[in-house]
């Protein structure tokens, strides 16, 4: 039986100078640590969750899997108030990868250069390809199920590791409802197998049995999460992970080179020596501690730059039995709307067939159409023929939506990060073209009583990465400006949200930065 | 649907299915201890009369006449904030929950006597549900107070509506059965069924 990586790692001292103290061990941190364990380096990661036992831990209940969730409050601020929690935050060995749903379509070529292309939204300084090596080493050890060919970007060089997972009622409905106007679809590509997988130093893992629970953590260890994937590896090639370990701090020495990591485990605060330190603690807590630390900021532009994809949902009631409870939850995608023809706006977006589960779906009832009394439950007995797809879009960088500190204090004593977030005329209008769209595909697969949820989804932006030190935070390899032993990697350096869910491109970015910095100490620049 | 109409599901399917294999023990672990009442075991923190203006809300908005002992809601909300528990974000707007409780709590009953003459829990239904409409449409003022007055009503429901679909009985109500999870699902497509997922009942005969 597969294990998720627990507190027997312990394999360095506090008093042990190691080579690197990697913050976090979600989808930017885990990639990282299996990179320089492999090649030799001593590492230690801190991870402020516990480390779980997934198929003893996992409850099938939405209530019970919010210990996923990082549950510290975030205060939400601006006129499109991010939701936290559940929605795009987690904590525990493993990240919010514990928590993704797996959707993992590939970023195109073009969402690298969408300023070049559209005159608005930031460049990355560098192409897709790039990163394609790091998609494809990132989807092979996750093992990912998809098409073959896929039909929409570049065309793969190497085809997805396994068959795609069986299309649940949404995603069936999705096909039915593109088919009549024309749009082309596909089975998605998601890391979750469809079959039993193996990978040298990982092991084999099961088959997905289609719980449907991925967003609330999977039990059997067919998701591609972090725990059973580059974990493992990081462990086998001799790093440590330190659960329930909290960052809160730097030393820095007076050439302004961090000498060690401060955190706190069992509410003591201890103190980590160690060389290089890779921050991967996502677009809020990433940001936030620089800002706590007063580091890598001299341009600015630390918490600047928020970004969360548009995600609006439109949802329709079916005829048919959907139990939306089973399956792989993104079973469908279909990207003909990457750069829709004669749109108002720049970027674009793909559409993904939803599974829920009742609590999140009854949640949205109440907040997006403000049922209650007996219309909230009549509503709710239709849950099993509910059905729903969204949109995964580009947003634009704006100075405007940015991470600040608050002076209100956490139950850490830590103050509390106040998100500003507002949409821009180009977001308003994807979301209306995407709204349109969603109810005629809907209204031809046979919907009744369609409604819209607009919402967002993950979060992009914070300590953006580029080549002007005044306008950025790390350079294209992920280091600091400022700081010359401190890298980041998260979601929190993307310069431009792309029009693809985030994870693949953090992991390939992790993996991306792991070589550059080795690299750098190959030539003796480290 | 509009032939079928809403379907309605047989109750104690979850309960006969807990007993089962088909259920993962530390998922009947959780369910269990939820079909039992929640224990106020925390010190009160909302005084008497807002935690009995909070029952009188929680009837209105998931009214449970179908139930002898409904599901305790506001014991639930009770609970949450006597541990301090939150769900890792709130509006900036809003002050902290605790507080947000308490000001909503008496806006609602100052509204209840301005609109009805009668503290919130001594109204009649629809008068209550007449409150409650205009503290949702906002016509009542932006703000009591410190408190946005639809950011509270919204987050108010939110909750509440969370609590009530968390709890089993409430689950088998929307013909839910997620939760057997042990063997997963080989049955996904559309009109596939498992032979342990609830059929609704048939509709039962008007007139």
């Amino acid at each position: 039986m597969l294990r998720s990586p627990r507190k027997d790692t312990a394999r360095f001292a506090l008093t042990d100078v190691v080579d690197a103290v990697v913050i976090g061990t979600g989808a930017g941190g885990a990639p990282i640590l299996a990179r320089l364990a492999r090649a030799g380096f001593r590492v230690v990661a801190l991870e402020a969750g516990r480390a779980w036992d997934p198929p003893r831990d996992f409850a099938t209940d939405e209530r019970a899997q919010s210990a996923l969730f990082w549950n510290d409050e975030r205060l939400s601020a601006g006129e499109a108030p991010v939701h936290f929690g559940r929605n795009n935050s987690g904590t525990g060995v493993g990240g919010s990868t514990l928590h993704f749903t797996g959707y993992v379509p590939r970023p195109q070529p073009d969402d690298f250069r969408l300023h070049s292309e559209s005159g608005v939204g930031a460049d990355w300084p560098f192409v897709y390809g790039e990163l394609e090596p790091y998609f494809e080493e990132v989807e092979r050890v996750l093992g990912v199920s998809g098409p073959d060919p896929y039909p929409w970007g570049p065309p793969r060089r190497v085809p997805y590791s396994l068959q795609p997972l069986p299309l649940n009622g949404a995603a069936e409905l999705m096909q039915r409802g593109c088919a009549a106007l024309g749009l082309r679809t596909s089975a998605a590509p998601n890391a979750a197998l469809s079959g039993s997988y193996y990978q040298p130093d990982i092991g084999w893992r099961p088959a997905c049995v289609n719980r449907g629970f991925c967003q609330a953590g999977c039990s059997v260890g067919a998701k591609g999460s972090m725990d059973v994937t580059y974990l493992p590896l990081a462990v086998t090639a001799g790093a440590e992970i330190r659960a329930d370990s909290f960052a809160v701090g730097f030393d820095v020495d007076p050439h302004g080179r961090i000498n060690g990591v401060r955190y706190i485990e069992d509410g003591r605060e201890r103190f980590q020596r160690c060389r290089q330190v890779f921050l991967c603690g996502g677009a809020i807590e990433t940001p936030r501690l620089l800002l706590l630390s007063g580091l890598a900021n001299s341009s600015g532009q630390v918490g600047r730059n928020f970004m969360a994809h548009m995600g609006l949902q439109v949802w329709g009631r079916f005829e048919e039995d959907v139990r939306p409870y089973k399956g792989i939850p993104g079973g469908l995608i279909s990207e003909d709307m990457h750069r829709p023809p004669n749109s108002a706006f720049a970027g674009g977006y793909l559409l993904q067939s939803i599974g829920i589960m009742p609590v999140t779906y009854a949640s949205q009832v109440a907040r997006g159409r403000g049922l209650w009394g007996e219309a909230l439950r009549e509503h709710m007995r239709g849950y099993n023929h509910a059905a729903g797809i969204n949109i995964l879009g580009e947003c634009l960088p704006y100075a405007s939506n940015y991470l600040e500190l608050s002076s209100e204090r956490d139950g850490r004593g830590l103050p509390k990060p106040r998100i500003h977030f507002t949409l821009g005329d180009n977001e308003d209008r994807l979301c209306a073209h995407g709204e349109a769209l969603m109810r005629e595909i809907w209204a031809a697969a046979g919907a009744h009583d369609i409604w819209a949820y607009p919402r967002t989804a993950h979060v992009i932006g914070t300590c953006r990465m580029g080549t002007d030190p005044g306008a950025a935070v790390v350079d294209p390899d992920g280091r600091a400006f400022d700081v010359p032993n401190l890298y980041i990697s998260d979601n929190s350096t993307f310069p431009s949200a792309l029009s693809a869910n985030p994870a693949l491109t953090i992991m390939a970015l992790a993996l991306r930065t792991a070589d550059r910095f080795l690299a750098r100490g190959a030539r003796g620049e480290n | 649907m509009s032939d079928r109409g809403t379907p309605t599901y047989p109750a104690g399917t979850m309960q006969a299915l807990l007993t089962t294999d088909l259920v993962t023990p530390q998922t009947r672990r959780v369910l269990a201890q939820r079909l039992k009442s929640p224990p106020i075991d925390c010190p009160p923190v909302l005084d008497p009369t807002e935690l009995a203006t909070l029952r009188a809300v929680c009837a209105r908005l998931i009214p449970q006449p179908d139930r002898a002992e409904p599901i305790d809601l506001a014991a639930a909300v009770h609970d949450r904030l006597a541990r301090n528990e939150g769900n890792g974000w709130r509006y900036a707007a809003m002050p902290p929950d605790l507080e947000a409780y308490r000001l909503g709590l008496l806006g609602l009953d100052e509204l209840a006597h301005r609109m009805g003459g009668a503290a919130f829990v001594d109204l009649e239904a629809q008068r209550q549900d007449a409150v409650l409409r205009a503290v949702q449409r906002g016509e009542v003022g932006k703000s009591w107070r410190a408190l946005p007055v639809a950011l509270f009503f919204e987050e108010l429901l939110a909750e509440l509506v969370e609590c009530y679909y968390s709890h089993p009985l409430a689950q088998d109500e929307i013909g839910y059965v997620g939760y057997a999870d042990a063997h997963g699902w080989q049955a996904v497509g559309l009109d596939k069924l498992a032979s342990h997922e609830p059929r609704p009942l048939p509709p039962v005969e008007q007139g």
